[in-house]
């Protein structure tokens, strides 16, 4: 009971006239309510309550906003504990029952409302009835007061964390149908307008507010968070994977960046084969090339220079055939055979890579583009 | 045109500067370059390592692939020295492996697939949980793109020159 009343006075009930004691009573009184139940035998529920409960609702819904903020007192009434006073009740519950004095008179006309209320129901299952008419009521609210105020809905998440907090708590397994109908259906209703309620962590690592409906543990906090953070990474990669704006979902983005990773992969594998393939004895000075040569040729090749990282990706898509072709001159590099194989698989694979691409960008790839003949002679050429 | 390459801090300038120099190393010893597809393939070997290293050092130790980039190319090249003695090296390190697939089952494998696939491609990607993984996809990539981009220039130096 104690952490009940830690974390109601924690919650901050702005614009409301309760001091930290007057919420502490009528905390304890809602406590001994269901501490009373804990000792009656079950009983079933008067289906005249329920209506009643409606009209409570529509007298209490002059008051606007003062409803919900005086609801633990509504149920609370003096006169339910007097109803119990005889009853077998554990001592420190009644030591406090002193407290119960400090209810403001504002609230006496509620309690009057509830008097009548209670004095036709039985007694066990009082705790039932009570979490049904709070449900029923902030289902009222919802609907005619719309999710206007984000205090008003925090207030309202907490009082639900709240209630099924103290039901893990005291319940067990014993819920009851309708209040876990009751509950479902609010959080179905609430889900939509509650999307503003955010998580309000608080410096203080102990008070944490929940979305409605979700639960509060830190395993689940953390797991929210790390998902977050995830979501957050996606929409980074996106950003860097070219014609992954248009799918949605993590499984296809994952299949696009695999697929764009394994293409840049093979892109290099084929230059380098290309370089490996075109170069000959050339004496490459290292100081005189990378400034100024590279500017020059990126010059050259306009097209290049409009996308300078992107500059060999489309030229280079290469699909599994063109890596089966590259794999293929690869084998037969291997062994020993003509050259003029090796011509005609380089060939294939330079004609492959010219049918999937832009023809601007493939300039060095122009030569290529000879008959056989050609090329093995341009081979012979390169080579000596 | 864009200055980006004449930025001499910059990734693409420090990763072209060392694959021209390795570049010029492969090309050198040859005096008469040979036509054989043998020839052809051992040097295609050794361009594409000279490719995977100067993108590694140009990232030094700063990333998760790139460490094990340059600690895979270690492994190797002291497991082709060590050959001749009759030692079988392994090559791809599994001991962080089951690492990472506790931290799979951990955390659901709701993109168990996906993210396997990933894990193997980036190099050093199965001691990562997703949230590292992602961000090591992020940067592999960008580096990937520089890469292809200084070793297609490369190409067309060299074919230039020829």
């Amino acid at each position: 009971m104690l952490h009940t009343l830690e974390s109601l006075e924690s919650c901050n009930y702005d614009g409301m006239d309760m001091t930290v004691l007057e919420r502490q009573a009528a905390r304890l009184k809602w406590q001994q309510q269901y501490y009373v139940v804990q000792n009656n035998n079950p009983v079933p529920l008067s289906a005249s309550s329920v209506p009643q409960s409606q009209g409570l609702i529509g007298s209490n819904l002059g008051s606007g906003q003062m409803v919900e903020l005086k609801r633990p007192e509504v149920f609370l009434g003096t006169d339910d504990l007097q109803d119990f006073v005889n009853l077998p009740v554990s001592g420190p519950d009644f030591g406090e029952s002193e407290k119960l004095d400090l209810v403001p008179p504002e609230a006496a006309a509620d309690y009057c409302i509830s008097r009548t209320f209670n004095c036709q129901m039985t007694t066990p299952n009082i705790a039932v009835m009570k979490e049904e008419r709070e449900d029923v009521i902030l289902e009222k609210i919802e609907s005619t007061t719309g999710s206007g105020r984000v205090s008003f809905n925090k207030r309202k998440a907490e009082a639900v964390a709240d209630h099924k907090s103290k039901d893990k708590r005291i319940r067990g397994e014993g819920e009851s149908e309708v209040k876990t109908k009751c509950s479902t259906e609010i959080s179905r209703n609430s889900s939509k307008e509650n999307s503003k309620a955010s998580e309000v962590q608080k410096p203080d690592y102990i008070h944490v507010r929940a979305r409605r409906g979700q639960a509060t543990d830190s395993h689940s906090l953390a797991e929210r968070a790390r998902r977050g953070k995830i979501s957050n990474k996606m929409k980074c990669l996106q950003d860097l994977v070219p014609g992954c704006n248009k799918i949605t979902g993590k499984a296809g983005m994952l299949d696009e960046i695999i697929n764009y990773v394994q293409s840049l992969q093979r892109q290099v594998e084929f230059l380098s084969m290309k370089i490996a393939a075109l170069n000959s004895s050339v004496e490459l000075s290292v100081q005189n090339l990378p400034m100024k040569e590279f500017p020059a040729y990126v010059a050259n090749f306009p097209a290049a220079a409009k996308l300078p990282e992107m500059a060999g990706l489309p030229c280079f898509q290469l699909n599994p055939l063109q890596k089966e072709s590259v794999r293929f001159m690869l084998n037969e590099s291997l062994h020993p055979p003509q050259t003029e194989g090796v011509a005609r698989a380089s060939v294939c694979i330079t004609e492959q890579s010219l049918s999937s691409s832009s023809m601007t960008q493939l300039q060095p790839f122009s030569t290529w583009n000879m008959d056989p003949q050609g090329l093995y002679n341009m081979y012979n050429m390169g080579f000596h | 045109m864009d200055l980006q390459n004449l930025n001499p801090s910059s990734l693409k300038s420090r990763f072209t500067a060392r694959f021209l120099r390795a570049l010029t190393e492969i090309n050198a010893p040859k005096t008469i370059s040979s036509s054989s597809p043998r020839e052809i393939f051992q040097r295609y070997r050794r361009i594409k390592v000279a490719a995977d290293k100067s993108m590694a050092y140009s990232v030094r130790s700063r990333r998760i692939w790139s460490r094990a980039t340059l600690w895979r190319l270690r492994t190797r090249s002291r497991s082709r020295r060590l050959v001749s003695f009759g030692r079988r090296a392994s090559v791809k390190t599994r001991t962080t492996a089951s690492h990472g697939k506790e931290n799979k089952e951990h955390h659901g494998a709701v993109l168990g697939v996906q993210a396997e696939e990933l894990r193997e491609l980036v190099p050093g990607g199965e001691a990562m949980d997703l949230c590292n993984l992602l961000d090591e996809t992020a940067h592999y990539i960008k580096c990937l793109t520089t890469q292809g981009f200084c070793v297609y220039m490369g190409g067309l130096l060299c074919e230039g020159c020829c």
